[in-house]
């Protein structure tokens, strides 16, 4: 790994001005810190009007005393990391790139989630986490096959057995009793 | 000596076959999650409190306190044959570890973390046998304006060190609080950022913040870059150190433990300094300076050390004071309290027994951990060889069955998953997570604290500065503020001067 950074003086001409300091900023992160940052304005926005609106109450300190500041700084940290991000962008690289579509992999992911959160009632512990092991293994790259079944049924029976049977955590059952 | 007293009434208590068993069962889970890349001691922690809640608190804190103990050891044998460390603390023994274990030294540097564990680990629980009920008595005299200080230190030292830069650890730090208020005002009654959804009114379960910003951003991250290739070196002789190695080993040992309590135990902020700083005082004093960044075995023994004592010295302010300032011991502190127990001077008075108990128990966890990880070092290593789909599939389905079983509703689920894509952002972003989960657990303590102070002084604030203890921790806490402020200025400007002073010579 070293050993690239030593070569590189001898290599091309700086595309840009400025070269990447030895703790140069990959774009990737700059660019989610300022989404991150954007994030935390809406939700400072959100916290001052929430409590702004709260009710005086008798007490001598209200219920608004402690998220009135805590929404002040939401909103100038978030903007903090705005600004920081803005300043880093232009010294920014390009970090190590993403595997091929990335973003469906997790909105595929958030799917299965949901789908688990939605069916579990209705088919049961084992075969929905079952479904929830094979679609993430798969997502995350498993090679197709049974084998992956086999250890997604393997760990949803063994942990229905352990913390539904065992210790007594009443788990959805489904129409079939697992 | 009236802590010895107690000590010996904790192992009576701790050696009962159920207590026993409780904490090898502790040691063993908090092993293989230390190992297994991606998942912590706090997220197992977090899992384990909904499931764990009929147990008798005896119970439960032994087996907490068995994987917070485990999660350190099976860590380093991660970062050794890995060179992913399992838990972040571990990342410097990565550095000479796994330099080792391709040199086929493997064996004499999980020796040395094991041993290294085990002597700062019992030193460590020695250390907080004696210095914890000290603090706990100088603690009693603590009203609110002093907790609210305590608190505002742990803020700043956690969101300063626990991630890249402050202003993101505050950013996170804020993203804990904020949620943490998410609910009824217990004092007032008023619902809180809840936008009218009653299932927000309870508000939002630790164990699944948790879960979500450690479990699902990790999974949905592998998503975005691929699971990677990662050689795990392999592991064939038995452990033994040769002698040169212990001779080389044993100092190391206790300089990192003397770095690592002291740091550890202050209110101010984890395993990871006192760890760098261990790395750095043994590449320094080192007769062998040619051999660092190529496999030093003090390289491996000094950080190892220092992070097992530093994790008993996390427990001194989390025990005494009520103050965590570490991911696991935040979570630790949530699982106290879910038995109706708050940490502080209070409970070494109120709950003697429990605490000496789990006090005792420390110590049998550690030899345990000495039995399990040096002998039984292959067995873990083989760990190492399930495939990262196979681990993280498997740590979303705990992750799902933790967070049903702390709620039990499918918005649950679902807030789970909106707070791992939050998570997600926060990874992207390099944001550390941790200080989110510190302010989740302590905001609303200092809230509730805040309050109680400007009530007593009907609210006027300067009841906040009104000891000289209280005025030295702000004191602090704006120096912790203003230091990595100024530092890189002044750092900056001298370079400047210096470079000007060339300039003017040449």
């Amino acid at each position: 790994m070293s050993d690239a950074t030593t070569s590189r003086e001898t290599a091309q001409p700086a595309p840009d001005p400025t070269p990447p300091a030895p703790g140069s900023v990959d774009r990737g992160t700059v660019l989610a810190s300022a989404a991150f940052g954007a994030l935390m304005l809406v939700a400072a926005v959100l916290v001052i009007v929430d409590a702004v609106r709260l009710p005086d109450t008798t007490a001598v300190v209200g219920p608004a005393a402690v998220p009135l500041p805590v929404g002040v700084l939401l909103g100038a940290v978030g903007a903090g990391l705005l600004v920081d991000s803005r300043l880093k962008l232009r010294v920014a690289v390009s970090g190590p790139p993403w595997q091929s579509r990335a973003g469906l992999r997790v909105l595929a992911l958030v799917a299965a989630l949901v789908a688990f959160a939605l069916l579990l009632p209705l088919l049961g512990y084992v075969v929905t986490a079952t479904a929830l092991f094979v679609a993430a293994a798969l997502l995350l790259g498993a090679p197709r096959g049974w084998q992956v079944v086999a250890y997604g049924w393997a760990l949803a029976a063994t942990v229905f057995l352990v913390f539904d049977r065992l210790i007594g955590l009443t788990l959805p059952a489904g129409p079939w009793g697992f | 000596m009236d802590q010895l007293g107690l000590l010996l009434e904790g192992f009576a208590g701790a050696l009962t076959p159920e207590h026993l068993m409780w904490a090898l069962i502790g040691v063993t889970i908090g092993t293989a999650v230390g190992v297994l890349p991606g998942i912590g001691p706090a997220l197992t922690v977090a899992l384990l409190l909904p499931i764990t809640f009929r147990l008798e608190p005896s119970s439960a804190l032994i087996l907490f306190a068995g994987i917070y103990y485990g999660g350190m050891y099976g860590g380093s044998t991660t970062s050794i044959l890995l060179n992913t460390p399992g838990e972040s603390a571990s990342m410097i023994s990565a550095l000479e570890g796994n330099k080792m274990a391709r040199a086929g030294r493997a064996a004499a540097a999980l020796s040395t973390a094991a041993l290294g564990s085990f002597v700062a680990g019992t030193i460590g629980t020695v250390a907080l046998t004696f210095l914890a009920p000290v603090v706990a008595d100088f603690a009693t005299g603590f009203g609110p304006p002093e907790y609210v200080a305590l608190m505002a230190v742990a803020f700043v030292t956690v969101s300063a060190l626990l991630g890249p830069n402050l202003l993101k650890g505050v950013a996170s730090l804020l993203v804990g609080v904020t949620i943490g208020l998410i609910g009824i005002d217990s004092q007032t009654g008023q619902p809180r950022l809840t936008f009218g959804v009653d299932a927000l009114l309870d508000g939002i379960d630790v164990v699944i913040v948790v879960v979500a910003l450690f479990a699902l951003s990790e999974a949905f991250g592998h998503l975005l870059t691929g699971t990677g290739h990662s050689t795990v070196q392999p592991l064939r002789e038995r452990l033994m150190l040769s002698r040169s190695d212990f001779r080389r080993s044993w100092p190391a040992w206790l300089r990192g433990t003397a770095l690592g309590f002291p740091i550890g135990s202050l209110p101010a902020g984890g395993a990871e300094v006192p760890t760098f700083l261990s790395y750095s005082v043994e590449k320094k004093l080192t007769r062998h300076p040619e051999e660092f960044g190529h496999g030093a075995i003090e390289g491996v023994a000094g950080p190892e050390s220092a992070n097992n004592a530093a994790a008993a010295g996390v427990l001194v302010p989390l025990l005494t004071i009520g103050l965590p300032t570490s991911a696991t011991a935040a979570v630790i502190l949530t699982a106290f309290q879910s038995y109706g127990l708050q940490p502080g001077p209070q409970l070494f008075t109120e709950s003697g027994p429990l605490v000496w108990t789990l006090i005792a128990s420390l110590y049998v966890g550690n030899v345990m951990l000495l039995v399990l990880n040096l002998p039984l070092a292959r067995v873990w290593a083989r760990l190492l060889q399930i495939p990262a789909y196979g681990i993280y599939a498997g740590v979303l389905v705990f992750a799902t069955l933790g967070a049903f079983a702390a709620g039990g509703t499918t918005v649950d689920l679902l807030v789970l998953c909106g707070l791992g894509l939050l998570g997600l952002l926060m990874r992207q972003a390099g944001v550390p997570v941790a200080p989110a989960v510190v302010g989740l657990i302590l905001g609303p303590i200092a809230e509730q604290q805040l309050r109680r102070a400007l009530t007593l002084s009907e609210g006027d604030p300067s009841i906040l500065v009104s000891s000289p203890i209280t005025v030295f921790l702000w004191v602090v806490v704006a120096l912790a503020l203003l230091i990595p402020v100024v530092l890189p200025v002044a750092r900056k400007r001298r370079r400047a001067l210096v470079n000007v002073g060339d300039g003017e010579e040449s």
